[in-house]
């Protein structure tokens, strides 16, 4: 009798037997190409082709959207360098780098949720839990608090505030392959006591540093430049390609240890793999941006949405995250008198959206 | 849940259940053994703080001795300061302590806490709107306004969560608590942007403080808080059939949908009471349920009788640790309430009992 695991692939027959029973799953389309074959999940990528589009339109807008009100032709123009100097100046140094740092971090916030949520089998599991927010958070107060002008320090403390709180977390709950419900009740704990430990100093600081740690913890792009902008994009280009395989992977979660086993992965090595990728993702964003509200928990659920309930949507949390940010900062820009922080939009108008989500029930799940 | 599932069904394993103690027994002794701490977190509430009065004088007052208690100084510290600070420790853990049971098994979450049904962001909100808009900056005026703004965010969440086709899913409720929570957040943030000094008042009240409590604050709060806890109690048995799934609770006779909103109710008005008094503390409804649930099992009275017991004993014990902590001056209580329960949770998660706690999820 042949082993299963070491018998060659070409022992079974390229086409389909007849009569051979159908194991596609229901929303998906194969595709073959000799040898080769690939499971096309028809619905999620229909969202991705919608999600898209979205995306460029809302970038479109992010560049344009300013108090003063700036023309499609301005922005072009500005775009390519050929309109007046205060124009491609303000399109080219100042709104394109910080549209695109929005992008970035709408996307690795997306996408860190996206993973917790399937980690913890929980859609209120967000990277905060696990210590990004207040680790990257104390981060910032303690060199706020140590400087002498009050200013918010360089954007590379969040994430190695971020990543020291996670390593306390998993340390805590005694390895992050153990149980992702363990690592998030740990962290939970965890991530109090160092939120404790930033209100104190706060407590202790004058109105200036409070008031520039709150400017930040609302979480804004203010000012966010190519500076910011190129290490942000080479970490996720680095970052990204693995979450979307790790992703695929996270499919196996809906089944338990000795059955993953024996399908031939180590389940505790993908989950840690997930968390780490989940915190270094969470933590580039919020060191980016401050801990901007709500887009890790809205984008997955959204995404869910639109890719269907058998899939880990990671790519469409990356694409709405990305267009939720975007459309949080134009509109911040241009909805009151004064800019507003584009935290403050998305935990403003993203509540209600979220919830008009909600209130139209989900036809093909039949799901609240 | 399939983590938690997968986590119970190891430790299940690796203890031989052959011998399990009686439950009933355990529980007993955990009740008797939290009420004689409250006891004495009281005694010593009441014994303990600043102020040139010592504790021996203190304690002399609180036995009677004639002399301690024509001093007017003591009289002052014991009656006047302490005592209202240690009813509104009381009430406050109480209160959290039920609400974060009862919310945690309507949602079948364990990492629901109060904050989540918007409570307390909809009081910080009315807080910063009582205080830019109308003056409001008196400890008692702040109390109403955290008050009326929680509950009315309770009371929102509520409507949302109850309409629809899926009304009182848990799903439901749990995303539209987070998603309004996240708006009046938002809204707060936009109007502290832009006045700087009543973003000075609010973050002292949002660091939380049972320091400077009035009797005649406590008073009226009495009333609502044995309503939402007498609901809660009321609660526990139809809480429990839900535990067996919904479809199983209406084979039992339960409108599943109608029973959360119910409990969410009474969450709301809880969790409302106790911000109103000591700012949005919403870390101890979690950590109690959680420490009570690994003590109790599935039992859902003895859940919440114990739940509210953990969490007054911890909320009297921070606050009495604020006093000493930094003497002469006062900690946050919810930066102490954060060092100790930190720790706590870390260590409830990683013993061995956290198995029964996460398979309620």
């Amino acid at each position: 009798m042949t082993d299963p695991t070491t018998a060659p692939a070409r022992h079974f027959p390229e086409a389909p037997r007849p009569g051979a029973v159908d194991v596609t799953p229901p929303d998906s389309t194969v595709l073959r190409g000799g040898t080769l074959s690939w499971l096309l999940p028809r619905r999620s990528v229909l969202a991705a082709a919608l999600l898209l589009p979205a995306v460029v339109v809302l970038t479109a807008l992010a560049v344009m959207a300013s108090s003063t009100g700036m023309s499609l032709s301005d922005t072009l123009s500005g775009l390519l360098g050929t309109g007046d100097p205060g124009t491609v100046m303000i399109v080219r140094d100042f709104r394109l780098p910080r549209v695109f740092a929005g992008l970035m971090v709408g996307a690795a916030l997306g996408i860190a949720g996206c993973l917790t949520q399937t980690l913890a089998g929980n859609r209120l599991a967000t990277p905060d839990l696990v210590g990004v927010n207040d680790g990257a958070t104390a981060a910032v107060v303690a060199a706020a608090a140590g400087s002498t002008t009050g200013m918010v320090g360089a954007w590379w403390l969040g994430p190695i505030g971020a990543v020291a709180a996670a390593a306390v977390v998993v340390l805590c709950a005694g390895g992050a392959g153990s149980a992702g419900y363990r690592v998030l009740v740990t962290g939970i704990g965890v991530s109090t006591f160092i939120g404790a430990v930033s209100d104190l100093i706060m407590s202790r600081e004058n109105d200036n540093t409070a008031g520039g740690v709150f400017l930040w913890a609302v979480g804004s792009l203010n000012g966010r430049d190519w500076a910011v902008g190129t290490p942000l994009a080479l970490v996720l280009l680095l970052l990204v390609p693995l979450a979307l395989a790790v992703g695929h992977r996270l499919q196996l979660l809906r089944f338990d240890d000795d059955v993953a086993a024996s399908l031939g992965v180590d389940l505790r090595r993908l989950r840690a793999v997930a968390l780490a990728l989940a915190v270094a993702l969470a933590g580039t964003a919020v060191g980016v941006g401050g801990p901007i509200a709500f887009v890790a928990l809205a984008a997955p659920i959204l995404a869910q949405r639109l890719a269907g309930p058998t899939r880990v949507p990671v790519t469409g949390s990356a694409l709405t995250g990305a267009a939720l940010i975007a459309a949080a900062d134009a509109l911040g820009r241009v909805a009151a008198p004064v800019e507003l922080p584009v935290g403050v939009v998305t935990s403003v108008l993203g509540g209600p959206f979220l919830l008009w989500v909600l209130l139209r029930p989900d036809r093909a799940t039949g799901k609240a | 849940m399939s983590l938690a599932q997968g986590g119970r069904r190891r430790s299940a394993g690796s203890r031989p259940p052959e011998h399990p103690p009686p439950p009933g027994r355990s529980i007993h002794r955990a009740t008797t053994g939290l009420l004689l701490l409250l006891v004495a977190l009281v005694l010593l509430s009441l014994v303990i703080g600043t102020g040139g009065s010592p504790v021996g004088r203190a304690w002399d007052f609180l036995l009677g001795d004639p002399a301690a208690r024509a001093d007017a100084q003591i009289r002052l510290a014991v009656m006047d300061v302490r005592l209202p600070r240690t009813l509104a420790a009381l009430l406050v853990g109480t209160c959290l302590g039920a609400a974060g049971c009862l919310l945690q098994a309507a949602t079948r979450n364990p990492l629901a806490e109060t904050g989540l049904l918007g409570v307390n962001s909809g009081a910080a909100f009315a807080v910063v709107v009582g205080l830019t808009s109308f003056g409001a900056d008196s400890p008692g005026a702040l109390l109403v306004w955290a008050l009326a703004g929680g509950m009315a965010a309770g009371a929102v969440v509520l409507l949302f969560a109850g309409s629809g086709r899926t009304a009182g899913s848990p799903l439901r409720l749990v995303l539209a608590g987070s998603a309004l929570g996240a708006t009046f957040h938002g809204c707060t943030s936009y109007v502290l942007l832009g006045t700087s000094s009543t973003f000075d008042t609010y973050r002292y009240w949002t660091i939380g403080s049972l320091a400077g409590v009035e009797i005649s604050d406590l008073v009226p709060l009495l009333p609502l808080a044995a309503l939402g806890l007498l609901t809660a109690l009321l609660c526990t048995r139809p809480l429990s059939a839900l535990g067996l799934g919904d479809d199983g609770a209406r084979s039992l006779g339960h409108h599943p949908g109608r029973i959360r909103l119910v409990v969410t109710g009474a969450v709301s008005l809880l969790a409302g009471c106790a911000v109103a008094v000591a700012g949005p503390i919403a870390f101890l409804g979690l950590l109690a349920p959680y420490a009570a649930r690994a003590l109790t099992g599935p039992r859902m009275t003895a859940q919440l009788v114990l739940s509210a017991l953990i969490a007054a004993d911890i909320m009297l014990l921070a606050d009495i640790l604020a006093r000493i902590v930094i003497r002469p001056w006062e900690t946050p209580v919810s930066v102490l309430l954060a060092f100790v329960g930190g720790p706590l949770l870390v260590w409830i998660a990683r013993s061995s009992k956290l198995s029964t706690a996460g398979a309620e999820a």
